[in-house]
């Protein structure tokens, strides 16, 4: 029985936010596609699981570059444009912040959040503003320059903010403000969504993340991030692309250094001028290329050059109490006794205790999410893959328990409640249970460390010469404009336009 | 915008771009596939594995014990005690899974003759598979599966330090499971199992459990017999609100698996109980005996046969399926591969798209999520056809 056409123009490997942008984009310029996903559902980490009867988010804390119906960001006018309709829900306020001598809910509005900070920490308004404004700058010229890339010169010009900040670190910014402690505290906490410690974060990256989450505020699918890749899926297939699930690409076909198909662990070999692929770099040039003999050295150099970046551990409960009895009163809390991310970023390291919770309470901002009278609360931390490199797998569940207990153990101390004295389901997620069901190098969700060394300016000054074998391209999180379900459909945008542009090339030779 | 006095700096993105580049060149050339965290991954849950049957022991009149061993030897991966293994069956034309809770433990999985045992009855759950279980296989017959799978387990952040198991027929097996992970103090908890049966001579696996109780005080195991029996001196009757209160001490998780109409029964007695929703667990109970005798369903369609045009990538194939039948069943009888897991409607292993048709889906147990619902998902093995359908499953 033939299961696939002889030939398509394009394949994608991997059917997460990434891959799904990619292929709806290419379907939106007629081109015919084929998605590969090792897993029978869409999405990746975005995505839910039903406990109990209960149908829990298993990823999602806030999508950010959405914005409101009338006035769309990047994000939510691709899926806008692209005819995926979802049913967004703002995320009532930016963070709660609980922090050594500081506890407040700040919320989104570059004013209001400058307001709210000045009144924990009086005189600081203007500063603040002005960082936050000076963010706001660096942000829209990424997303111009992004789209449309200009000489040195004209961006010198035009982009001054961005052009002049490139080479700093964000504690090197920061610092040029003068803020006292507790307001570069309080600026802090979104830092673990792009997990890298301010002395080594490309000031670059901390504006576009503050500017796009402070600026605009975030949202959150009613029917949990299933929805969102659900939707995109069905949108992909309706516009005929050819999605196909539970199919493992276990080999990328390369021949004189152009790609020309794939193959299946079912064994199916497929046929395409071009690959998108969701799966890393490290595992793509280190098992995926046939022949391997195809990887040049300088690939192989990359990846190993490169460090991986954050993974993911959750604790997901349902609590048999409405969150307010149980003294939640935020749909987002970060808690840490201290806010040096340097610090905090060395923690991430280990397994635990971690000083740094991440906390979500869905409720808040999706009141029907679970049955009357109960509520979701998740804690998590976003480790680096090190620690959890080191954990052999006779002692996994024992490791992943007592990380689990810690943290609950931490917030419900916060709370003066013990949380486990209330579990209608509980759900552990680890890096482990990432590597599971998305096969993602490592279990990491974050791609690459945003470093100076690995700078987001520098991967789009040298994206070109990184092209190491014709038709391959990359979109996921360890592409260029890295982590995050937002940035997730950015790079899969990405990723097709540079085959759409290659295609083009190809076509004005002849 | 005013930058800062100090970033007058217009060459950062020079030097940044310099030293990527330069950190590229100092790593090393070699190809290193080092994915430990994956590996774990793999080794939890490798997926189909390649089984032999070792042994096949009666665990009742009616009821075997077969065990199962890897057939490279190596060991069989990582489970907690209550979760299944599926196995995939060819019988005739049929390609049938079905889903068996592990009875051995999951430290005998890890051991120096690693290995793991089901315990089937005959002629009780879901008909001829379990006959052909019982009376077909044999030792040296080769079979693939998959296993570690269920929600039916002992979760330390949840569940009390005391489980009280209640077990109808061969329910009891996930308890097995876990009566001996106890007893070789892995399972760190205490353990009563009320097991209801109908005669002693009903009783699976009696000589083990009575044997486990007597070594191990972390364990205690009750019969109940329902029918009258000369000589029997235990406790008598259905497992009832008293008997449960009898032997429950102090903060007490109750886990269920028996037959449909013990989980009936029984929320009853607990309900009488007044024991909080988070104490109480019910392992699934497989596919509906009658799907008919569901409220909503269309009982004129029952003996009807429609046709499945069933959608795998770009080729097509009909098939005939029986109203009173799921889907899966449909496929299975066409020898047509679908991947099951729990088979009542919950895991959503068979996560099925439904291009077009009517059908109903078992309102038990539904384990559906709610996008799913509005695009036309069903879980195969829960969905019954209501009229001619077409349907797209994962190509396997």
């Amino acid at each position: 029985m033939k299961f696939y056409k002889d030939h398509y123009d394009v394949i994608v490997i991997g059917g997460a936010l990434a891959g799904l942008s990619s292929a709806l984009m290419l379907a939106d310029r007629g081109l015919d596609v084929l998605v590969l996903e090792r897993h029978n559902l869409p999405g990746g980490i975005a995505t839910s699981f039903v406990r109990g009867g209960i149908e829990i988010e298993a990823a999602l804390h806030e999508m950010m570059s959405i914005g409101p119906k009338e006035n769309r960001l990047k994000v939510g006018k691709f899926l806008d444009d692209m005819g995926v309709d979802i049913d967004w829900l703002p995320v009532p306020e930016a963070y709660h912040a609980s922090l050594p001598g500081l506890e407040v809910t700040l919320h989104p509005g570059l004013e209001r959040f400058a307001q709210e900070v000045d009144t924990m920490v009086p005189g600081t308004y203007d500063r603040v503003l002005e960082l936050l404004k000076l963010c706001d700058t660096v942000f829209n010229s990424v997303n111009e320059l992004s789209i449309h890339p200009m000489s040195k010169a004209k961006m010198l010009l035009k982009h001054e903010a961005f052009v002049k900040t490139a080479g700093y670190t964000t504690k090197e910014v920061i610092d040029s403000f003068h803020l006292p402690q507790k307001a570069v505290d309080l600026l802090s906490p979104y830092w673990i969504y792009v997990g890298s410690g301010f002395s080594d974060l490309p000031f670059t990256i901390y504006a576009v993340l503050m500017a796009d989450y402070v600026g605009y505020g975030s949202m959150i699918p009613r029917k949990l991030s299933h929805e969102m890749s659900l939707k995109m899926a069905e949108r992909a297939e309706e516009m005929g692309v050819q999605i196909e699930y539970r199919q493992h690409v276990d080999k990328i076909l390369v021949k004189d250094g152009k790609v020309y198909g794939v193959r299946t662990a079912r064994g199916d070999e497929i046929y395409s001028d071009y690959v998108i692929s969701s799966a890393y770099p490290n595992t793509v040039y280190t098992r995926m290329i046939e022949p391997i003999s195809e990887v040049p050295e300088k690939a192989t150099k990359m990846v190993n050059g490169r460090r991986i970046s954050l993974t993911a551990f959750s604790v997901i409960l349902i609590l048999d109490r409405p969150a307010q009895e149980l003294n939640i009163k935020d749909y987002s809390i970060f808690r840490s006794d201290t806010m040096d991310t340097d610090l905090l970023y060395e923690n991430l390291a280990g397994l635990g205790p971690y000083r740094y919770l991440t906390c979500i309470c869905h409720n808040y901002g999706n009141p029907g999410v679970t049955p009357e009278g109960t509520c979701s609360f998740s804690v998590t931390v976003l480790p680096r893959v090190d620690g959890w490199k080191e954990v052999k797998a006779e002692d996994y569940d024992r490791v992943k328990h007592q990380v689990a207990k810690q943290v609950i153990g931490d917030m419900s101390a916060y709370f003066g409640v013990n949380l486990l004295d209330h579990v209608l389901e509980a759900v552990i997620e680890t890096p482990m249970t990432v590597a599971r069901y998305t096969g993602a190098w490592n279990g990491c969700i974050y791609g690459y460390a945003h470093t100076m060394e690995d700078h987001i300016v520098a991967r789009l000054q040298t994206a070109e010469e990184e092209k190491f074998i014709e038709g391959l391209e990359f979109a996921g999180a360890h592409a260029i404009s890295g982590d995050g379900m937002g940035p997730a459909v950015t790079n899969g945008r990405k990723a097709a336009k540079n085959v759409l542009d290659h295609m083009a090339e190809k076509e004005a030779a002849k | 915008m005013k930058i800062k006095n100090f970033l007058s700096d217009v060459s950062g993105a020079s030097r940044v771009t310099k030293k990527r580049l330069q950190s590229f060149e100092q790593a090393s050339p070699a190809l290193t596939d080092m994915d430990p965290i994956g590996s774990v991954a793999r080794e939890w849950h490798p997926g189909l594995l390649e089984l032999v049957v070792t042994s096949i022991k009666p665990a009742s009149k009616t009821a075997k014990t077969i065990r199962l061993e890897r057939t490279d030897g190596k060991k069989l991966p990582f489970f907690y005690a209550g979760q299944y293994i599926v196995l995939n069956f060819r019988i005739g034309e049929s390609l049938i899974s079905r889903p068996y809770s592990i009875s051995s433990a999951p430290f005998e999985a890890r051991g120096e003759k690693p290995f793991a045992e089901i315990t089937v009855r005959r002629s009780r759950g879901d008909g001829f598979i379990c006959d052909y279980v019982n009376d077909e296989l044999k030792v040296g017959d080769v079979l693939t599966g998959t296993m570690g799978l269920g929600q039916f387990y002992y979760e330390p952040l949840r569940d009390a330090g005391h489980v009280m198991a209640l077990a109808g027929g061969v329910g009891i097996t996930p308890f097995v499971s876990m009566a001996r992970e106890v007893a070789a103090g892995s399972l760190d908890i205490d353990l009563t199992i009320l097991y209801g049966s109908v005669s002693s001579d009903d009783i699976v696996l009696k000589e083990e459990l009575d044997r486990l109780d007597e070594e191990c005080p972390r364990l205690k195991v009750v019969h109940v017999l329902s029918g009258e029996e000369e000589g029997w001196t235990g406790e008598r009757g259905f497992l009832t609100a008293d008997i449960i209160q009898k032997y429950s001490k102090g903060d007490t998780s109750y886990f269920i698996c028996g037959p449909q109409a013990m989980y009936t029964f029984l929320r009853q007695e607990l309900k009488k109980m007044d024991i909080p929703a988070r104490r109480v667990r019910f392992e699934v109970f497989g596919q509906a005996r009658d799907i008919t005798a569901f409220e909503g369903y269309p009982l004129e369609l029952k003996d009807q046969t429609f046709t499945i045009t069933v959608v795998r990538g770009i080729s097509q194939v009909q098939i005939p399926a029986k109203a009173a039948e799921s889907i899966v069943v449909a496929l299975e009888r066409a020898g047509i591969r679908i991947e099951t897991g729990c088979r009542s409607g919950e895991c959503g292993f068979c996560r099925t798209k439904v291009l077009s048709g009517n059908y109903f889906v078992c309102p038990e147990g539904d384990g559906r999520r709610e996008a799913d619902k509005d695009f036309g998902y069903v879980h195969a093995c829960a969905a019954y056809p209501t009229s001619d359908m077409k349907i797209k499953i994962p190509i396997l």
